[in-house]
């Protein structure tokens, strides 16, 4: 049967107004901003979903109030303060989002159909198409398609006087300059070829594609793959900082992201990644703990308003697939390759062990089998300014030996270890950052700060114990083991922010480290 | 890096066992431990004679022993999330080491509160003996604590796990001071709690477990806004009522009125 609402790509028409769905977008972007903060159907209502900085009673309210309180943001958009809603409705409604979770992706899925909802609502208002669906940004795509779809960069609609709701000014891009683009790479799409939601295995790093099992406590610190890269760089890369670097722009940080109407066709595109992952055979968790979302261990239920006045309360078993939610992409192709048994007997070819077959099962999931092991660590903090930090991480004699025999025994039935780098507690006061990793002077990887700020308030949700990072480093320990290196007391780590960290700013990073984890 | 669920559920169940097994013993109550013994002499109020009385029945070897017991039985639930914290932080062979290096630097701050708390408990059945008034008065204490932004705030900071060092002394040090800052912020979040049960002519054993129920569930509350407001353990109730509904596939999904 066929969807009744296709999301399609922002990039056709070029981007621009010529593209129906980004004209009728803006349109409606500028009815529901044309209501009250206590509104619930309205642009801000719904931009505090996600997380705000407009109630004073809450620790991540600035004291004395600055930016990035709402009353601070530069216009436009011309962000209202005032009135707040009922506590009643606060409560239901407000500083949802789920990040470091494994209910990011279910969460946010449901957070742009109740969007799109109101969207369309007010599309039809003004005599629109009954089927409007949200486009989506696929940063990926060929040619410009990594720059932002222009009509984001328009100050006027077509009429050349009507103000451009989906212009905002705050957003600044990767080089603080306005030219909004993601650099691709560092942001990448391999997330596509994990092959479990949660866990790992031999073609999945930690804590896999969707995120981790927060348990009864969901205290989680670690974004899942597909949380991590593309998705918080993406934030980051696109708010920015300021040219000034006094502040910073609204995609870089949660509490304002969702004020930015590009964050939708983000988030489009992130749901559409999820999708597409699904449509080639990987499966969602199965857990009741998952598909009952918070509810099950006692939190609040994932809640949104409608356009006609009602409630919808909303589980991850609710909007496991497209199918059950009548929507669906006009391209749900995943970027996979190789396929996961090649990818493992590439990796076993380069360690000089036997091959895996065809078909070989890439390993158990680790959610549920072998604990992963400190190898080693750097103790004491590093303090990040502009010129990065340096941190010599001292091995574990012992347990090095065992990565060493792990990779030098690798076969089929004996799969070999995964090596992780670790940043743990990492705590700041701007989230606007990118971390370039590297290690023995090999490029680990990188690492966005969105949501550190929240992350570090003493009274926060993270009760101050920052965010924790985890970069697979497996490739570059494969090399030092062929190199004969891997026998070192010591790595090398570099950690380089994106652009310049002023003295101002505070970012930590409380211990670096090094784990092992088997897969038997 | 989390431990695998296999790891955390070992884990947990080991604690949960230490802890029905303090609890047995409790109920057992070996040497009276457990419960204040009074005789004439110490119900003629309060003086030298009823003190020396009090403390020769209830010598305070017996009262250390029946407070260590308490603080086994109730508070070991609470541990699950530092414990797994430092386990995961340590390496293998040393993962004994730093869990026991927290407890003793936990326990060595629950003893000293013991020792105030207990001295509290002699001094109010010395003044009011065999009366419920000291446990009303307590009670009505805890109940103000526990509406407070102080006892927010306690609570709050004993969700911060923070770093830890992996090598030699720096890593026993670390474990030893993170048991201590651990305990300072649970102390200040349940001394009236754990105080008023011991207060109690009767009903002692009932109000341990309600007020273990009470600390085990507030932990599992996420950090909140420093405020005055009533905190009980609606997130534990919640997900007690839910697994249960779970299990008995009676949990309904969500509502969803029309998305067009």
């Amino acid at each position: 049967m066929m969807a009744t609402f296709t999301r399609k790509n922002a990039w056709n028409n070029g981007g621009t107004f010529d593209n129906p769905d980004l004209l009728w977008y803006a349109k409606g972007v500028g009815v529901t901003q044309s209501l009250g903060l206590d509104n619930p159907n309205s642009w801000w209502f719904f931009a505090a979903i996600h997380g705000e900085y407009v109630n004073p009673n809450t620790p991540w309210y600035t004291d004395p109030p600055a930016f990035p309180d709402w009353g601070f943001i530069p216009a436009p958009p011309q962000v209202p303060t005032t009135p707040l809603p009922s506590q009643t409705l606060q409560g239901l409604y407000w500083d949802q989002c789920q990040h470091q979770s494994w209910y990011f992706a279910p969460w946010h899925r449901g957070y742009l159909l109740a969007l799109e909802a109101q969207i369309r609502a007010a599309v039809v208002s003004l005599g629109g198409p009954a089927d409007w669906a949200l486009p989506y940004w696929n940063y990926f795509g060929p040619d410009d398609e990594y720059e932002i779809p222009p009509a984001f960069t328009q100050k006027t609609l077509p009429d050349g006087t009507t103000p451009n709701p989906l212009y905002v000014e705050a957003r600044y891009g990767p080089r603080s300059d306005f030219n909004i683009f993601v650099p691709i790479p560092p942001v990448a799409e391999t997330c596509e070829g994990n092959t479990i939601y949660t866990g790992s295995d031999a073609v999945t790093p930690a804590p896999g594609f969707g995120g981790p099992d927060t348990g009864f406590s969901h205290s989680g610190d670690t974004s899942g793959n597909l949380e991590s890269n593309p998705h918080n760089q993406v934030h980051v890369y696109v708010g920015g900082n300021a040219p000034d670097n006094n502040t910073w722009g609204l995609m870089s940080d949660p509490g304002i992201a969702a004020l930015d109407p590009i964050f939708y066709l983000h988030h489009s595109n992130i749901d559409r990644m999820w999708a597409a992952w699904n449509a080639i055979g990987n499966g969602n968790p199965t857990d009741t703990n998952w598909l009952n979302g918070p509810a099950a261990i006692g939190e609040r239920e994932f809640a949104m308003p409608l356009p006609d006045g009602t409630s919808w309360v909303y589980t991850p078993a609710d909007v496991n697939s497209l199918d059950q939610l009548d929507y669906t992409y006009d391209d749900l192709t995943a970027a996979v390759s190789p396929q996961p048994f090649n990818r493992l007997a590439r990796r076993l070819n380069k360690l000089s062990a036997a091959p895996a077959a065809a078909g070989t099962a890439p390993g158990g999931n680790m959610a549920g089998g072998d604990d992963a092991e400190l190898v080693g660590a750097h103790d004491g903090a590093l303090q990040i300014k502009s010129s990065g930090a340096r941190a010599t991480v001292r091995l574990d004699s012992g347990v090095r030996g065992r990565v060493s025999a792990s990779l030098a025994n690798a076969s089929e039935t004996n799969l070999p270890d995964h090596v992780y780098l670790k940043l743990e507690n990492v705590r700041g006061t701007r989230d606007s950052y990118i971390l370039n990793v590297s290690v023995n002077q090999q490029r680990a990887g990188s690492v966005s700060l969105f949501g550190l700020r929240r992350a570090s308030l003493k009274d926060g949700q993270h009760g101050g114990a920052g965010l924790t990072y985890v970069l697979d480093i497996t490739n570059i320990i494969d090399n030092l083991f062929l190199d004969h290196a891997l026998n070192a007391d010591a790595l090398d780590v570099r950690i380089v922010p994106h652009n310049a960290v002023p003295d101002s700013e505070e970012i930590t990073v409380g211990r670096v480290s090094i784990y092992r984890q088997g897969h038997q | 890096m989390r431990m695998s669920t296999r790891e955390r559920a070992r884990v947990n169940t080991l604690i949960l066992l230490i802890s029905a097994m303090t609890w047995m013993m409790l109920l057992v109550n070996p040497g009276s431990i457990m419960t204040l013994a009074h005789c004439p002499v110490t119900d003629a109020g309060a003086s030298l004679v009823s003190f020396q009385m009090l403390l020769a029945m209830n010598p305070i070897s017996s009262l250390t022993a029946g407070w260590a017991l308490m603080l086994v039985a109730m508070m070991s639930p609470t541990l699950m999330a530092p414990i797994h914290h430092i386990r995961e932080r340590s390496f293998k062979r040393r993962r004994a080491r730093s869990v026991t290096l927290f407890v003793i630097g936990y326990a060595a701050i629950w003893m000293a509160a013991g020792g105030v708390l207990m001295a509290a408990m002699l001094l109010l059945s010395l003044l009011a003996p065999q009366s419920y008034l000291p446990a009303v008065v307590v009670g009505s204490i805890a109940f103000v604590w526990q509406c407070s932004p102080v006892k927010q705030r306690c609570l709050n900071r004993g969700h911060n796990h923070s770093e830890l060092a992996a090598f030699g002394i720096a890593a026993d040090l670390d474990a030893l001071r993170f048991g201590i800052t651990h305990g300072v912020w649970c102390v200040g979040s349940c001394w009236a709690l754990m105080l008023f049960p011991m207060l109690l002519q009767q009903g002692h054993f009932a109000a341990m477990a309600v007020v273990t129920f009470v600390m085990t569930g507030e932990r599992l509350e996420p950090p909140g806004t420093l405020s005055w407001r009533l905190r009980y353990p609606g997130k534990l109730m919640r997900m007690m009522v839910a697994q249960a509904r779970i299990r008995l596939h009676r949990l309904p999904s969500g509502i969803r009125p029309s998305l067009r």
